[in-house]
Formats: structure tokens, C-alpha cells, sequence
């Protein structure tokens, strides 16, 4: 079972506290419950034969309990663990710089805790190193929210080469959006907002939106892409995203659930194809735009925001199938015993 | 929810600023020998909330007549931002007679009853008392809220957990602020506390906790008002962790010695000067207005000191006069 498979881990200590445990009923996503996610991740890897982990460093927060425990007795049991050094600014600066070093260090696979947000900035860093991504956020449609053990699992089995990467992960859709001197990539939704309101990173409010940018519309999933979804759902493999003007005059109303425990009725005023590889100019001239679910700049003066689709984004490794294949293929029958006596 | 209002918060920011910049000034202009913390003009430890301004600014933005704060040992921003006479705070604080607890409390025990708020050199005290005013409030069936106010490092006290199973059982209307500003005196949170975020803490009770990044008054403000609106409408208490920053010492002749590089940076990191620059940029103000808005704070605090250099002592023979312990 052993290799040298080097699998990378970021956990985002920082996911799933803002205002939506106020404003809706968004669950507390503790650190501690984050350190037993990390800990039923490494024991997945463990158990299928990663032997070594580089682990991004935040201030004594996720990482910091995870590397007092591989120092118990759980550590006889997990990988050899390792931390990225890089500086800390306890922001998302702090992932960017550990998955620069991690792609510098050539893992072979990324294990990701967060939300759409932590997703998009690992994404803009991995190059074509395959993510697999642990919902520990509050609205998440990018990330899936399976058993961490068996995303440890199917992450060892790609990193070792047991299930090979073209098998069992597939391509994102990306979007860049520019405007002004600003220039980002978000892997579900760009959204444009009103921007007299002044408040905090997180979008929740739709009387706010006036205009949005999806990747893909999942009817399953919560939070702005589910607008796309209820007026025409879009899959993670179709080669098109949606592009939807929100106001008046409205087409349709959609009754959609925008964060955990909140419903909101939007009205659709337009709705688009947006077609890969074509830059789309935004209706709206001003407002700030939010991209995978959080403000980030404001729309510059005379410089509409432009959106362009693209089906270069990451590689993500499709859990359910991998394991999938490794169970027909039997890679995981027969294995030596993992506790010898 | 309150409008938010941008340029009243920078002015109130402002005002805040100045008091603390000059109070720094006066502390130490006469303390000789440095290290007698009784010696000169104001006498006693200080601890100054430089750089903590958008907490106060942002939660107390949200507060009407009627409506309750208990403070801690750095109370000066959540009380100038409350509504508390300048003047009379500022004779307090001098040890005059003309003070809010006629010279006696000093700095660390600011007693405003006409606007509810009280402070304390006992870390964590005033969540509990909070609990208490919080739960007048309910059994009067008014919609008033009580704010509790405390550092990171006061949410490894016993009282912290206590008040948070109290607000939460009888769902009382307290809205419990943790400023982190990353040291307690000069402990950081990391060495002191088993977990990342004192929001997390709130979900052992079962109530909301949020925590807010970036020192930035305008989230500050949203979050804060939906816990006060969740508090009014009779659905509890919520915990807001607002991570903020120490700009100075602990207490006034305070060294630092052990924040190492992260002092460096402390004056980059300063929110005033920050979001005056977002303000510009936004066309919400001018190069001539940041001179003007703090010339204006400069005469209050000015007329403030003058009124309590002024007043006179409390004399001997009332000194067992207004004492009840």
C-alpha cells in the first residue's frame, strides 16, 4: 500500500461565522468540528496509502490542533504530517501563499475545507492539481458534502494512481470577471449588487442582487446559484452558464432558498445563456460585485463588469465515483491489515 | 435595521480618536516618576481603546434611550459612543467631584445611570449584569437591549460561560460583544483558548455566534444590528466576536515588548485612517472636511478636560459619603 503520493490540505479556520448564523439560521461550523474532519480526512488517506501530508498553517487554529494530535497516539495512525511555512495574515492571503508552496512542493491531490469562497481562491493557485472539496462553509455549491473519511479515501486513491485522474475527476467551469484595475475568478456565481447598503463580506440579502453570473445551476444546491436553478437549472458538465437580470419588470418570480433556513422570493427580470469563451458585458454600471458569494470590488466608473465563461478551471476529484470505480476494479479488496499485531 | 450612516460614523470614529489621542497626552505629561501610576493629573491605570472605535461606533449605532451597556476595564470608546457626557466622564477619570461617580470610580468605573452604562476593572463582569438588565427589560415587556461587552480573554472566564447559559435559558435580550483585539494584556488568544473563534462558543448554548474580520465598522454595524433586531423582536441572545486591534499598550506605560513584529504593522492596520480613504474614494469626503471633523472633536475634548481641571476635589471629609462596600 505504501507510495509517495503527497497530498495537500487547507482548511479555512475562518468558514462559516459571519452574519448568516444571524440573518439565517447558517450552523455553527466549530473549529473543533473542523479538527474532526481533518482528522477522519487523514485517517482516508492514511488508510489507503498516502504517507505523507503538507498541511497550510493558520494561527494555532485548525492547524495548530491538528498538529498537537499527530503528536498522540491518532498520529501513529496518519499520515507523516507536515505544515507549509508561509506568512500568516489570518486572511485568505494565508491560502493563496500554502497552495503556491504546495503546488511547489508537487502534491499530487488538494483536500479542501471551506466554502465556494476558500474553493475559489485554492482554484486560482492549483494549476491542474485535482481538489477535493469538503463543504465546511454555509451556502456551498461548489464543495460536496460527503463523508470526509471517504474523501480521504478517494483523494488516495487518485494521489497514488489507483483511480487514474482522467477517470475520476473532472473539469470545472470557471468564470474571470474584470472591471477597472480588478480582476478575479469565481467558480460559481458572480453576482452584482446594490451598493448603497454598505455591510460585510457575505451576500444573503436578494432585495440587494440586481444582476448574476452562474457557472452552473444545481436545483439541490443553496445560496444565489439556486436562482439559476429554479428558472433553468445547469449542470457542472454543460458547456453554458446562465446570465440573469434580477428587478423589473419581472418574467417570473422564483421562490428559492438563498442561505440555510431562508427563503426568498426574487423576481427574474432576464435570463441568458452565457456561452464559454464569449466576454459578457454587465447590464448594471455601478454596484459591487460579489463573486462566489462574497463582495469584493466595486464596479469601476465607466467600465461595465465583463464576464467571461471558461472550461479551465480546476480538476475535482468526483468522490462517489472514484470510489465507484475502485470498488469494481477491487484495488480495495484484500489489503493488509491495517493494525498488525 | 438602522440606516447606516457613513460620514457620522467616521465623525463619531473621529471624536473617539481624539479623546483617547489627548487623554494618552495629558496621562503622561505629569506622571513623575513614570512608574507611579498615583502620581499627576489623572491618577490610576489607563487603558486606552485606540483602534477599537468601529466596535463601539458599529454596535452602539444601533442603541436607543433606554437600552444598556456594561463595559470593561477599556471602556472610553463604547462610553463616548453610548451618549455619556464627555465632560462628566472626563472629571471621573481626573478623580474630580464633578465626575459621574463624584471623582470616586476613576477610569475603570464609569456609573452613568441616566443612559445605562456601567464598565469594570473585573474582567467579564458585566456579562452577567447584562444578563440582569437584559432580564429587567424583559419582565417590564419593553423592547430594550442590553449589550455586554468584554475582550477574548475574558471568554475563559467562568461569569462568560455562566451569562451565556443565563441569557440563553430564559432567552433574554443581551447582545454579547467579544472585542479580540489578539492579546489579553499579553497573552494571545492562541495560548489561551481551545478554540479558533469565541463565536464557536455560542453554539454550546445554542444561540447565534458570529465573528467579524477586518475591524471594518460598516460589517461591524450589519451584524450588530441584526442581533440587536433579533434581541427587540424577543428571539434572545446573540455573540458577535469583533476582530479589532490594540493600537496601544495594554495599560499606559505598557512596553509591548512581547508583540514582536505584529507591532509593526499596527499603524497600517489602523481603521480611521483606512476608511477615511474609502470615504474619499466613495465621494463621501474630502481632504478638507478629515481637517475640519477633527478640529471640531479637538474643541470638545479641549472644553472636556478644561471642565474637569477645573472642578474641584472631592473633599475629605465626603469620602464615605455615595460608599456602600
Amino acid at each position: 500500500m505504501a507510495s509517495n503520493a503527497l497530498v495537500g490540505i487547507v482548511a479555512n479556520p475562518a468558514s462559516a461565522l459571519d452574519i448568516r448564523r444571524l440573518v439565517a439560521d447558517g450552523s455553527a461550523v466549530t473549529t473543533n468540528h473542523k479538527i474532526n474532519v481533518l482528522r477522519r480526512v487523514l485517517a482516508g488517506l492514511a488508510g489507503v496509502g498516502v504517507e505523507r501530508v503538507l498541511s497550510m498553517t493558520d494561527l494555532g487554529d485548525s492547524s495548530g490542533g491538528i498538529e498537537s494530535l499527530s503528536r498522540g497516539p491518532a498520529g501513529a495512525r496518519w499520515p507523516k504530517l507536515d505544515f507549509v511555512e508561509h506568512p500568516i495574515t489570518q486572511s485568505a492571503v494565508d491560502t493563496t501563499a500554502a497552495v503556491k508552496a504546495m503546488a511547489e512542493s508537487e502534491v499530487d491531490a488538494i483536500v479542501v475545507l471551506g466554502g465556494d469562497g476558500t474553493n475559489k481562491v485554492v482554484a486560482a493557485e492549483c494549476g491542474d492539481i485535482p481538489l477535493a472539496s469538503i463543504s465546511t462553509g454555509t451556502n456551498n455549491a461548489f464543495p460536496s458534502s460527503i463523508e470526509p473519511t471517504v474523501v480521504g479515501m478517494a483523494t488516495a486513491l487518485v494521489a497514488t494512481g489507483r483511480v487514474s485522474r482522467e477517470d475520476a475527476t473532472h473539469r470545472c467551469k470557471a468564470m474571470t470577471v474584470s472591471t477597472g484595475d480588478h480582476c478575479t475568478r469565481g467558480l460559481v456565481d458572480v453576482a452584482i449588487i446594490d451598493d448603497d447598503k454598505p455591510g460585510s463580506g457575505a451576500v444573503w440579502d436578494a432585495a440587494n442582487i440586481v444582476e448574476l453570473f452562474l457557472c452552473f445551476a444545481e436545483t439541490q444546491a443553496i445560496g444565489l446559484s439556486s436562482i439559476g436553478a429554479h428558472v433553468q437549472p445547469v449542470g457542472r458538465n454543460d458547456p453554458f452558464g446562465l446570465h440573469i437580470r434580477i428587478g423589473s419588470p419581472r418574467v417570473v418570480r422564483v421562490r428559492v432558498p438563498l442561505a440555510p433556513g431562508l427563503l426568498s422570493d426574487v423576481d427574474i427580470a432576464e435570463v441568458n445563456q452565457l456561452d464559454a469563451g464569449v466576454a459578457v458585458k454587465s447590464i448594471a454600471t455601478s454596484g459591487v460585485v460579489a463573486v462566489d458569494g462574497e463582495r469584493s470590488f466595486r464596479i469601476a466608473a465607466d467600465d461595465p463588469a465583463t464576464v467571461t465563461l471558461s472550461r479551465d478551471g480546476p480538476f475535482a476529484i468526483d468522490v462517489a465515483k472514484t470510489m465507484d470505480i475502485a470498488s469494481r476494479s477491487g484495488v480495495l479488496k484484500d489489503l493488509p491489515t491495517i493494525n498488525p499485531t | 435595521m438602522n440606516q447606516f450612516n457613513r460620514l457620522d460614523s467616521y465623525k463619531e470614529m473621529v471624536r473617539i480618536r481624539q479623546y483617547e489621542s489627548r487623554i494618552l497626552q495629558e496621562y503622561h505629561a505629569d506622571k513623575q516618576p513614570a512608574w507611579d501610576i498615583g502620581a499627576g493629573l489623572i491618577p490610576g491605570e489607563m487603558h486606552l481603546a485606540a483602534g477599537q472605535e468601529p466596535a463601539a461606533v458599529g454596535v452602539c449605532a444601533h442603541l436607543k434611550k433606554g437600552d444598556a451597556i456594561t463595559a470593561p476595564h477599556r471602556p472610553h470608546h463604547f462610553a463616548l459612543a453610548h451618549g455619556v457626557d464627555m465632560k462628566a466622564m472626563t472629571a471621573e477619570i481626573y478623580g474630580r467631584d464633578s465626575g459621574l461617580c463624584r471623582g470616586k470610580g476613576g477610569h475603570m468605573h464609569l456609573f452613568d445611570p441616566e443612559n445605562h452604562f456601567s464598565c469594570s476593572g473585573i474582567i467579564a463582569q458585566g456579562y452577567p449584569v447584562a444578563c440582569g438588565q437584559a432580564f429587567a427589560f424583559k419582565r417590564r415587556s419593553t423592547d430594550n437591549v442590553a449589550v455586554a461587552v468584554a475582550g477574548e480573554g475574558a471568554a475563559n472566564q467562568g461569569a462568560f460561560h455562566e451569562a451565556l447559559n443565563l441569557a440563553a435559558l430564559w432567552s433574554l435580550p443581551v447582545i454579547f460583544v467579544i472585542e479580540d483585539n489578539d492579546w489579553a494584556i499579553s497573552v494571545p488568544k492562541s495560548h489561551s483558548t481551545a478554540t479558533a473563534s469565541n463565536a464557536d462558543r455560542a453554539a454550546g448554548y445554542g444561540i447565534p455566534g458570529v465573528r467579524v474580520e477586518n475591524n471594518d465598522v460598516e460589517a461591524i454595524f450589519e451584524a450588530a444590528g441584526a442581533a440587536v433586531d433579533r434581541a427587540r423582536a424577543g428571539e434572545g441572545p446573540s455573540l458577535i466576536e469583533i476582530h479589532t486591534l490594540r493600537l496601544w499598550g495594554h495599560f499606559e506605560g505598557d512596553a509591548q515588548a512581547y508583540r514582536g513584529a505584529e507591532l509593526e504593522t499596527v499603524d497600517e492596520r489602523d481603521p480611521i485612517p483606512r476608511y477615511a480613504k474609502s470615504l474619499v474614494d466613495l465621494g463621501e469626503l474630502t481632504e478638507d472636511q478629515i481637517v475640519t471633523i477633527a478640529a471640531a472633536a479637538d474643541a470638545e475634548v479641549d472644553a472636556a478636560i478644561q471642565f474637569a481641571v477645573s472642578s474641584p476635589e472631592p473633599k475629605p471629609q465626603d469620602a464615605l459619603l455615595h460608599v456602600f462596600a
